[in-house]
C-alpha cells in the first residue's frame, strides 16, 4: 500500500471502449422514427378525374416551390385543403407569390369536364397576383396503348 | 438397405434462420432504390404579364376555336375561312404553319361551356408540335 502503487498509477477496471453492440438498436430507432414522422404532402388530393396529354413532362421544381389549385366538376377551387371563390384567389396568391420571390408554380390541377369558363376566370385571377408560370397538371397518355401511368 | 423407409437424412428439417436478416435487407435495400415518390407532372405554359399587351400581325395567328361539343374550328390570319379539323390535327398543322411562317403564334380560343379535357387536347397537340407561343383565351361571340 506504498504509494507507488495507488493514486495515478491505478488502473479502472471499466473498458474505455463504446459499446457498440447496441448501434444497430439506435440506427433502426432513428430509422423508423423518421419513417413516421417524415410528411410528403402538405395538401390532400381532391377527388377529380384527371386530364390527359401526350405531352406531358416532369416539372422539375421543389416541392415546396408548387402550389396546387384544384377545381373541381362544379368549379369550386380548393387550396390546401381550404375552398375559395375566386374572387379569393388575387388577395390570397398575390402576397404568396410575392413572398416566394417569385419562384412560386402554380399547377392548375383541374377536372376534365370542368367548362372552361372556370379555367379562364382562374387564369384572370392568377394573371392580376402577378403569377407568370403555372402547369395544367394532367397525366401521360400514350398514343397506342391509352395506358395509364 | 432393406426397408428403405427406416433411412434417416441427416439434412436438418427446420429452415435455416441464420441468414433471414441478410434476406430482409436486401428486400429494404431492394425497395429502398425501386421506390419513386409520384412527381408533379404536366403541361407548363407561361402567362402573360399584366397590362402586357402586344400588338400582333393578324397575318402571324393561327386561330383555333374549340366549340362545347369539341370541334376544333381552324382559322388562318386575315381569312374568315373556317376549317375543321381534329385535335389530333393540330401537331401537323402547328409544324406545316411554323415551317412557312416561323413567328406565328397560335391563339387557342376556347368557348366557356366546353370542357376543359378539349382545351388540354389542343394544348397538348400544340406542345408536341413544339410550339411556345400560345395565348390561352375565351371565346366570345
Amino acid at each position: 500500500m506504498g504509494i507507488r502503487q495507488g493514486g495515478f498509477q491505478r488502473k479502472s477496471k471499466a473498458s474505455d471502449e463504446i459499446p457498440s453492440s447496441s448501434m444497430a438498436d439506435i440506427a433502426f430507432l432513428l430509422l423508423i422514427f423518421f419513417m413516421v414522422t417524415t410528411v410528403f404532402q402538405s395538401d390532400k388530393d381532391r377527388p377529380i378525374e384527371w386530364a390527359q396529354a401526350e405531352a406531358t413532362k416532369k416539372i422539375d421544381e421543389k416541392k415546396k416551390d408548387i402550389l396546387n389549385i384544384w377545381v373541381e366538376r362544379d368549379g369550386s377551387v380548393y387550396m390546401n385543403d381550404r375552398l375559395y371563390t375566386m374572387e379569393e384567389i388575387t388577395p390570397v396568391i398575390g402576397p404568396m407569390y410575392a413572398a416566394s420571390d417569385r419562384h412560386l408554380l402554380i399547377s392548375i390541377r383541374a377536372d376534365r369536364e370542368v367548362a372552361y369558363q372556370h379555367i379562364d376566370q382562374l387564369q384572370k385571377q392568377l394573371v392580376a397576383a402577378g403569377v407568370v408560370r403555372i402547369v395544367f397538371a394532367t397525366e401521360l397518355e400514350r398514343r397506342m396503348t391509352r395506358e395509364r401511368r | 438397405m432393406a426397408v428403405l423407409n427406416n433411412k434417416k437424412s441427416k439434412v436438418s428439417d427446420e429452415i435455416p434462420s441464420a441468414s433471414m436478416a441478410d434476406i430482409a435487407f436486401l428486400l429494404l435495400i431492394f425497395f429502398l432504390v425501386t421506390t419513386v415518390f409520384p412527381k408533379d407532372s404536366g403541361l407548363a405554359i407561361v402567362l402573360p404579364e399584366e397590362s402586357e399587351t402586344v400588338e400582333v400581325n393578324q397575318k402571324n395567328i393561327l386561330h383555333i376555336i374549340i366549340q362545347p361539343t369539341g370541334v376544333v374550328d381552324l382559322k388562318r390570319g386575315e381569312s374568315s375561312q373556317v376549317q375543321h379539323v381534329r385535335p389530333n390535327d393540330i401537331e401537323s398543322i402547328w409544324r406545316q404553319g411554323v415551317a412557312e411562317n416561323p413567328n406565328l403564334i397560335a391563339a387557342v380560343k376556347t368557348h366557356p361551356d366546353a370542357s376543359y379535357k378539349f382545351m388540354i387536347d389542343v394544348l397538348d397537340a400544340l406542345q408536341l408540335g413544339g410550339a411556345t407561343r400560345i395565348s390561352l383565351q375565351l371565346f366570345e361571340g
